[in-house]
């Protein structure tokens, strides 16, 4: 609809008057402020990487002191609450504000990388399982069966038993455990496109395959491929949080959302605020993250091309 | 078709070594099994003897023939800490975990697929939001939360519900929806995307043109072709609920093989764990066929191969 | 399709109310005279020789008798299944079997139970779990209808402890007929309860045994009927407890706790136990091969840095709370031949710097702190190690890979605890890190010398007096940096009259409504 509308704006008038057709460029620019959702998500996506980036200058406190004296004091809007500790302390007296701010950072890099690993690995799987079919299809469901049916926990008690814990550790263990969803997605979605008459009518021009898998497939998976991606950002931050509070994630004191949430569990009864701060800053960067994917096809590839 | 069915047969069978031979490393990787036998107070030389008695101090490669061997011949041994047969005490746990994964499955298709239709019919509209709303909080809720939470609203508060155990249907309501809730996301946003793109299509574009009913429309050509992504998904979570709910049966209490699992690698108990991967695995299998079948049926395209 | 959506809703409204209304009423306990318990970890198997968790301790001392019973309070022995006992000498002890008492079977108790059960668990063979219990026995005689004779393999002045906690009889006929597997199954003993349902791991419901034989000192049982859960989850079982779905719970957080203080239908004791912390370092010097880095433990100066750093007296109070103490001997204060007449190191961040200085680190350095359990506790020790320089990081992980790590001479810095299985003597925990076994990080042949001592005599004051050297050894050398008691919460219901002990086995055959 939006597109007619731009198409509208450009024509010729009589009386020798011209109106230029806008470029490619402001069309998209044009798309993207005129979308709610995309604006949204943009704006909670730059805040937060702006409170990751700037933890240090913003955060009142030190995260990592702690002092026992000063411990479980809640937050601003409770009746014990003070402003030297606006969102309160945690159970061993460490400032809460700066460890949201801090553990900002934490968790978007798990997030994030975790995610990419996942992607890198599965849409491999899943493209190629799709697309030829037979013994490779075969190959792929094997592993991705592998995968599936081996308890993640097991995986990683291992690994940290072997290895120890560590950033790096739960960034590796977890990339190579949330691949199957995009495995999955993206095989039965290849399958899909790959009778679609233009995939034949590029293979009978003579396209090499990987230019096809390239150019046509990719193209028209985008879509599920984004949808799964902001799905797994979440996902990675909460198995993140699971692992954490295993004892297998990141290692505390280290501030991230993940074992803010887990440690907080303990005290979900009596002091929620521990767990509902973290708790809604995740909520909030998993929305943001899922308007910009939305916002980010809507506006790449609108509604009518398949 | 013989040889479809013939190559999933294979597939399987090498499915299930694999595994079971991939967490016996794993399982002798995470922890030494005689020390967690013979309990934190124990001296070496008690450990030691364990290790002897149980058999653990021979080589890796014995220790798993000797248990294939003999699960080839439907014995799945004895866990040394219940020191009853491992076939018996699963028996007494995956009735709960079948239930409570078969029932969050179907709560979380009722509640998500109406919704991702919903949402895709009014595309960005407060309806589409509002229901990605519900699928963003599915995602970013911890499932120990949103179970606990309901705990105190539902059983605490208004004490409408029992809090924990599985003596009676009542009890499954909270863990299905805390479980289901949580796979819910994923089918609401595959649903709407699938059915955006091929409400947007030729063939559906003409079926409105040729003055075919909405609905019929809507069910019989659309859905069918956006269901099939989430058809794979939902084997695969189902797949997760059974292995991977150990969360919601911990917070409620539910005693299943999830739990079981849990703990048992926790404390290296061999024959339990080996048990519990094989036959997961052997669902999973078994769901993925089942899922491709279904697939093929919703789309021909698909047979055609 | 939106009429379709509606009546949709419609349905599932209905169908939730009408499970909801299936839902079966909380039962309250004194109304009912049944106990509702909830412990967190699974009891897989009830057979006392074969399980090694607390659970295990608390269901065999309420359906099984040992031959000795020990006063909870004053810890004096007295005879439960056994009327008297005579050494003979160090190696031979006489008892005399009570007359009188029957299994829950009907089965009469004989001396041929007696040694029936225990030159069973002595054999090898059976795969007893925890060998200890009785490989100090060599084999038990039958001298008479009711009379027994135990020899020794070696002296053993823990003998007493061992046939009061830890040796239960089984009745002959059964056991020999349905073996572990079925007793695992159908437990008979001929303690105060009765096993009446078992769901293994997840129920149990225990009745009061009517025919409980009167000389007993457990006395006799008060409360009808007792249901054992097992829920894993914390939070739920303190939803329970709030809603009257439970009536007693233990292990508590201690801020759960506090709160939970505030209900106005719940008790809540925050008991001592017989668990010290301690951390343990590298001072046997093993690292140094084995990992291959640096161990700054070997230095006398940088133990007691760490001695100096932690801020115990806090952790204590406001981390475990309750009657927590501070803790400055590797021993339980109340255990036989501990005293805490040692070097004791106050709280002093400036002292450990300059300790550190002096011993060549004014930058501090970078250490794994290992640990298996109380995380808060860990992250805690870690605060107060960064405060002073040292840069700990916290690795937990199970209690078996802990130890496997800490035999292979792999850990620095190791946070353990240790419930001494509620003995009340040093031997029930040093001699487990300090001779030279694997969880021995020290290997000083001294302090071996002087615990072997104590453990091998059976004078009290030779033994109390080697103990003492070696305590004030440790204490001197900073081996340890023994810190604090737990304490266990209880909370339960205002109708129970319940009174929780030292060794944390809680006894419901003492307890009664109020």
């Amino acid at each position: 609809m939006e597109a007619e509308k731009v198409r509208e704006g450009g024509f010729e008038i009589g009386l020798g008057l011209e109106v230029v057709f806008p470029t490619p460029g402001q069309i998209m620019q044009r798309r993207m402020l005129a979308h709610k959702g995309f604006l949204i998500g943009g704006v909670v996506f730059i805040l937060v990487v702006l409170m990751a980036l700037f933890a240090a200058q913003i955060s009142p406190h030190d995260p990592y002191r702690q002092d026992l004296a000063q411990r479980m004091i809640p937050p601003i809007w409770q009746a014990e609450g003070t402003w030297n500790h606006p969102l309160g302390t945690d159970s061993l007296g460490r400032d809460y504000l700066s460890r949201l701010f801090y553990g900002c950072r934490i968790s978007l890099l798990i997030g994030f990388t975790c995610m990419l690993i996942a992607l890198v690995i599965g849409t491999v799987l899943g493209l190629t399982a799709g697309y030829f079919g037979g013994k490779v299809d075969l190959a792929v469901s094997f592993l991705i069966t592998v995968r599936l049916a081996l308890p993640a926990v097991l995986v990683a008690i291992a690994v940290v038993a072997l290895i120890g814990g560590s950033m790096k550790v739960v960034i590796i263990v977890l990339g190579c455990l949330i691949w199957d969803r995009f495995a999955v997605v993206l095989r039965s979605s290849t399958q899909q496109i790959r009778s679609m008459d233009y995939v034949s009518a590029a293979k009978a021009a003579g396209c090499s395959v990987p230019w096809i898998m390239i150019r046509e497939i990719m193209p028209n998976l985008l879509n599920n491929l984004v949808v799964v991606a902001t799905l797994e950002i979440g996902r990675a931050i909460l198995l993140e949080a699971a692992l954490s509070f295993l004892g297998m994630g990141v290692m505390p004191p280290t501030p991230s959302w993940g074992l803010m949430i887990s440690e907080g569990k303990e005290f979900m009864l009596f002091d929620p605020y521990l767990i509902t701060i973290p708790g809604v800053a995740l909520f909030i960067l998993v929305l943001g993250m899922n308007l910009l994917g939305d916002g980010l096809r809507d506006v790449t590839a609108p509604e009518g091309r398949t | 078709m013989l040889t479809y069915a013939f190559k999933r047969i294979a597939l399987a069978v090498l499915v299930a070594v694999t595994v079971s031979m991939v967490s016996f490393m794993l399982i002798r990787m995470s922890g030494d099994p005689a020390i967690a036998l013979a309990g934190e107070n124990a001296s070496p030389k008690e450990v030691e003897f364990v290790r002897q008695q149980y058999g653990f101090d021979r080589p890796l490669v014995i220790q798993y023939l000797e248990w294939a061997q003999r699960t080839l011949k439907g014995d799945l041994g004895e866990s040394p800490y219940f020191k009853q047969p491992v076939r018996d005490i699963i028996k007494t746990r995956i009735g709960v975990t079948m239930t409570l994964g078969l029932a969050a499955l179907c709560f979380a298709v009722v509640l998500s697929i109406p919704l991702g239709v919903l949402a895709a019919v009014r595309p960005n509209t407060w309806l589409d939001r509002l229901a990605l709303s519900i699928s963003v909080m599915g995602q970013a809720m911890p499932s120990f939360w949103f179970g606990l939470i309901m705990i105190i609203v539902f059983g605490v508060m208004l004490r409408w519900l029992p809090i924990s155990g599985s003596e009676t249907p009542a009890h499954f309501v909270m863990p299905t929806i805390a479980l289901g809730y949580y796979a819910a996301p994923a089918f609401m946003r595959l649903t709407r995307s699938g059915m955006l793109e091929v409400l947007a299509s030729d063939h559906i574009r003409t079926a409105r043109a040729k003055g075919l009913r909405w609905g019929r429309i809507l069910f019989k050509h659309a859905l069918r072709n956006a269901i099939i992504p989430v058809v794979s998904l939902a084997a695969v979570q189902l797949g997760f609920m059974l292995g991977g709910s150990i969360v919601i049966e911990s917070v409620f209490a539910l005693h299943g093989i999830g739990y079981l699992a849990w703990v048992s690698i926790g404390r290296s108990d061999l024959p339990v764990v080996q048990a519990i991967v094989l036959l997961l695995s052997l669902i999973y299998v078994l769901l993925t066929f089942l899922s491709d079948l279904l697939n093929a049926f919703l789309d021909p395209r698909i047979r055609v191969k | 399709m939106k009429g379709r959506f509606n009546g949709f809703i419609i349905l599932s409204l209905v169908i939730a109310v009408s499970l909801a209304l299936l839902a079966p009423p909380a039962l309250a306990g004194k109304k009912d005279d049944t106990l509702y318990v909830a412990f967190e970890k699974e009891l897989e198997n009830v057979d006392r020789y074969f399980n090694t968790a607390r659970e295990g301790i608390v269901f065999a001392r309420h359906v099984y008798d040992n031959l000795l019973w020990r006063d909870p309070q004053t810890m004096e022995y007295k005879g439960l299944l056994a009327k008297s006992w005579t050494w003979v000498d160090d190696l031979t002890l006489d008892l005399e079997i009570r007359e009188g008492v029957t299994f829950h079977n009907g089965a009469k108790l004989t001396a041929d139970d007696v040694v029936y059960t225990l030159n069973w668990v002595i054999d090898p063979a059976n795969k007893v779990l925890v060998r200890s219990y009785v490989d100090w026995m060599k084999n038990v005689e039958k001298m008479g209808d009711y009379k027994v004779r135990v020899h020794l393999v070696k002296p053993f002045p823990a003998a007493m402890e061992y046939f009061s906690g830890a040796n239960p009889i089984y009745p002959k006929d059964y056991y020999a007929e349905v073996g572990p597997k079925g007793f695992g199954l159908k437990p008979i003993g001929t303690g105060p309860y009765k096993c009446v349902e078992l769901d293994p791991g997840k129920k149990y419901v225990l009745v009061k045994n009517e025919n409980y034989f009167a000389d007993s000192p457990k006395g006799q049982p008060s409360i009808g009927k007792i249901v054992w859960r097992t829920i894993p989850e914390v939070n739920t079982k303190v939803a329970e407890l709030m809603t009257g779905g439970l009536d007693w719970i233990w292990l508590v957080p201690k801020d759960q706790a506090q709160k939970l203080a505030q209900a106005p239908n719940l008790t809540v004791v925050a008991a001592e136990t017989m668990r010290i912390a301690f951390l343990m370092m590298d001072a046997a010097n093993r690292t140094e091969e084995t990992l291959g880095i640096k161990n700054p433990f070997k230095e006398l100066k940088v133990r007691q840095a760490v001695n100096y750093a932690i801020n115990r007296e806090a952790i204590s109070k406001n981390l475990v709370g309750g009657q927590s103490r501070v803790v400055d001997s590797a021993c339980f204060p109340t255990q036989f031949g501990c005293t805490s007449d040692v070097m004791k190191y106050e709280y002093n961040p400036e002292k450990a710097k300059k300790l550190l200085a002096e011993a060549g680190y004014p930058d501090g350095f970078e250490v794994d702190l290992q640990g298996y359990r109380d995380r808060p506790y860990a992250e805690a020790m870690v605060g107060d190690l960064r405060a002073v320089g040292i840069k700990a990081n916290l690795v937990m992980m199970q209690y078996s890979a802990l130890r496997e790590k800490t035999s292979a001479g792999k850990v620095q810095l190791n946070f353990q605890t240790w419930g001494s299985y509620s003995i009340n003597d040093v031997s029930a925990i040093d001699s487990y890190f300090f001779l030279f076994d694997p969880m021995d990080m020290t290997r000083d042949p001294q302090v071996r010398d002087w615990i072997n001592e104590g453990d091998s005599s059976i004078d009290p004051e030779v033994r109390k007096a080697a103990y003492a050297k070696a305590l004030k050894r440790i204490a001197e050398q900073a081996y340890w940096v023994p810190m604090f008691t737990y304490v266990s919460n209880y909370c339960f219901s205002k109708d129970l009259n319940f009174v929780p002990n030292l060794d944390e086995v809680p006894r419901f055959y003492l307890a009664k409504w109020n």
